[in-house]
């Protein structure tokens, strides 16, 4: 709970009550406000907004990205999905239904499985992008996980492939980060509520630099074997600014392994 | 993956495993493990004054069986094709006899270990390379898959084509973590000192270091030192210091090559693994 409640804390220390809350408490992001100077925000060396920083979100996405009162366990929040409502042909709603019902067997999260896009980025863990020229890398502290997004030009690779994650390739557009993602696989949620999505998933991805220190993040979602239409989720990704702040890990299925190695016997005198 | 790709991981991987009783037990010193003779060589920097060695890298001979014997992942290859054993020297350069100093309880536990991996019965037999798990440093540096190095203003990142392992490096002086804060990469910081980047690596879990059983303990402190020799050259040395399982320090040696600047794609591991406990440990034979 460290990585969600203490950045919630400082932030409600920080603004000014009323709206601004309202909207940083896990609303849709409003977007870059207009009239934003974008020539205060970092640049790399060739002239793009530089994404580069640790950064993380302070919303309850993770659990439900549609709006939910809280539980034990599971704050309440504002969702993410702009209109709220999640489009599902009739069949999916059914099976999202289930999954809910079922979610604590039948989510890939239980199982420590990568937990794919977009839902990586809205854990409750922080991630670090590095950015080149010709491709940003996207580590994650949840299981080590890793994002090639390579933005030299090159096309994606013929498919099908089944990745957890997809393949992403991405362009700027002015100060926007577009990134087009496909190849996935069908095994992945959107969050803990049981809403998914079919190998068909095609995201389109864009990381806006609205100030040095925040990103707006949204991204539309297309999957025609499993929506009647395209959707829009947004938030706002917080750069981490505590010092010497740096990914940690969290290797979820190594847990129970721990204590095995390097030997039982070493362990257990630790 | 391709089946051609996937069919050589699967042939390696057997390769390694079959391996595994040739070596066990077996004795090798550390002559012959010497670095490429040293060129002047001045890479290119970076804008934060690091020498840029930026890109793909690959062990010469890699391959986690053993440090103090380590068998070439081509071994099973060269004995076919050209009719002769390939014996690899120690990776172990200090001491000079190029074995691994235990105290006699690690080294009984060690030769215990190394048993047990060719007939497992019980969970702590597994390796934790079977159950994708991160193999640490300096095991990473010894291991088939190549790592892809990135350098930022601050930092260096290695990423491995396996097991999405990373490590992110910083060289801005900051101190380590707290202690009770423990990685499965360690906690790194570095410092280039003209060619050579020297890497303290602190907060260990402890690890295996071989399938046969090496390990150090959550006490080890690993001084890291990366050199480029040329363009295509990196000569990684690894000082381990762990006095509570071995009698004093000892350093390993392994030098890679650059590969192709090709784009690294997913290496999911966990997703698809079936539990080695559930085939290994129920192997007829394997049961006692």
């Amino acid at each position: 709970m460290r990585l969600l409640v203490s950045p919630c804390l400082v932030l409600t220390m920080l603004l000014p009550l009323g709206a601004p809350l309202r909207s940083a408490a896990g609303g849709a992001a409003q977007g870059p406000r207009a009239g934003a100077s974008s020539a205060s925000i970092p640049r790399t060396s060739d002239g793009k907004p530089d994404l580069s920083g640790i950064w993380q979100v302070m919303n309850s996405a993770a659990w439900d990205i549609q709006d939910h009162a809280a539980q034990k366990g599971v704050p309440g929040g504002q969702g993410v999905v702009e209109g709220n409502d999640l489009p599902y042909q009739p069949w999916a709603l059914a099976r999202k239904k289930e999954n809910y019902e079922r979610r604590a067997t039948l989510d890939p999260e239980a199982r420590c499985y990568l937990p794919g896009v977009p839902r990586l980025t809205y854990m409750p863990f922080p991630f670090q992008i590095i950015q080149k020229p010709n491709e940003v890398t996207i580590l994650y502290e949840y299981v080590h996980a890793v994002r090639y997004i390579f933005t030299n030009g090159t096309p994606h690779p013929r498919g099908p492939i089944d990745w957890w994650l997809g393949d992403s390739r991405g362009r700027w557009e002015g100060t926007t980060l577009v990134i087009d993602v496909v190849h996935f696989n069908d095994k992945t949620w959107f969050d803990r509520a049981g809403n998914f999505h079919s190998d068909a998933l095609h995201l389109t991805e864009r990381y806006t630099l609205t100030d040095p220190d925040h990103i707006t993040y949204s991204v539309t979602v297309e999957d025609p074997k499993v929506f009647t239409r395209p959707w829009n989720m947004s938030m706002v990704l917080y750069r981490h600014k505590e010092k010497n702040f740096q990914l940690l890990d969290y290797e979820c299925y190594g847990f129970d392994f721990e204590k095995l190695y390097p030997f039982p016997e070493v362990s257990s005198a630790k | 993956m391709s089946t051609t790709r996937l069919t050589w991981a699967c042939a390696t991987y057997a390769v390694l495993w079959l391996s595994t009783a040739a070596v066990t037990g077996q004795e090798r010193k550390g002559t012959g493990n010497q670095p490429p003779a040293a060129k002047p060589w001045a890479p290119a920097r970076l804008a934060d004054g690091q020498p840029d060695v930026q890109g793909i890298w690959s062990a010469v001979n890699p391959g986690s069986t053993s440090l103090t014997n380590p068998i070439s992942v081509n071994a099973d290859f060269d004995q076919r094709a050209k009719g002769v054993e390939v014996r690899l020297p120690s990776r172990i350069i200090d001491p000079p006899d190029g074995q691994l100093p235990y105290q006699p309880w690690a080294a009984a536990l060690q030769k215990q270990q190394g048993d047990a991996y060719n007939k497992p019965t019980k969970p702590e037999h597994i390796d934790p390379q079977h159950r994708c798990l991160m193999s640490g440093v300096p095991r990473l540096y010894t291991v088939a898959p190549a790592f892809k190095i990135i350098q930022a203003p601050g930092s260096i990142v290695f990423i491995w084509d396996e097991y999405h392992a990373y490590r992110v490096v910083a060289l801005d002086g900051r101190p380590h973590v707290g202690p009770d804060v423990k990685l499965w990469m360690g906690d790194g910081r570095g410092r280039w000192d003209g060619n050579t980047l020297t890497i303290e690596t602190t907060n260990v879990k402890g690890a295996r270091l071989t399938y046969i059983g090496d390990f150090y303990s959550d006490k080890a402190r690993i001084v890291e030192r990366l050199t480029p020799v040329d363009a295509n050259t990196l000569t990684y040395e690894a000082t381990v210091d762990d006095p509570s399982v071995f009698t004093r320090a000892w350093t390993m040696r392994v030098t890679h090559r650059r590969r192709p600047d090709d784009e690294m794609w997913e290496t999911a591991c966990h997703e698809g693994n079936v539990p080695p406990d559930t085939w290994l440990l129920n192997a007829e034979g394997n049961k006692k």
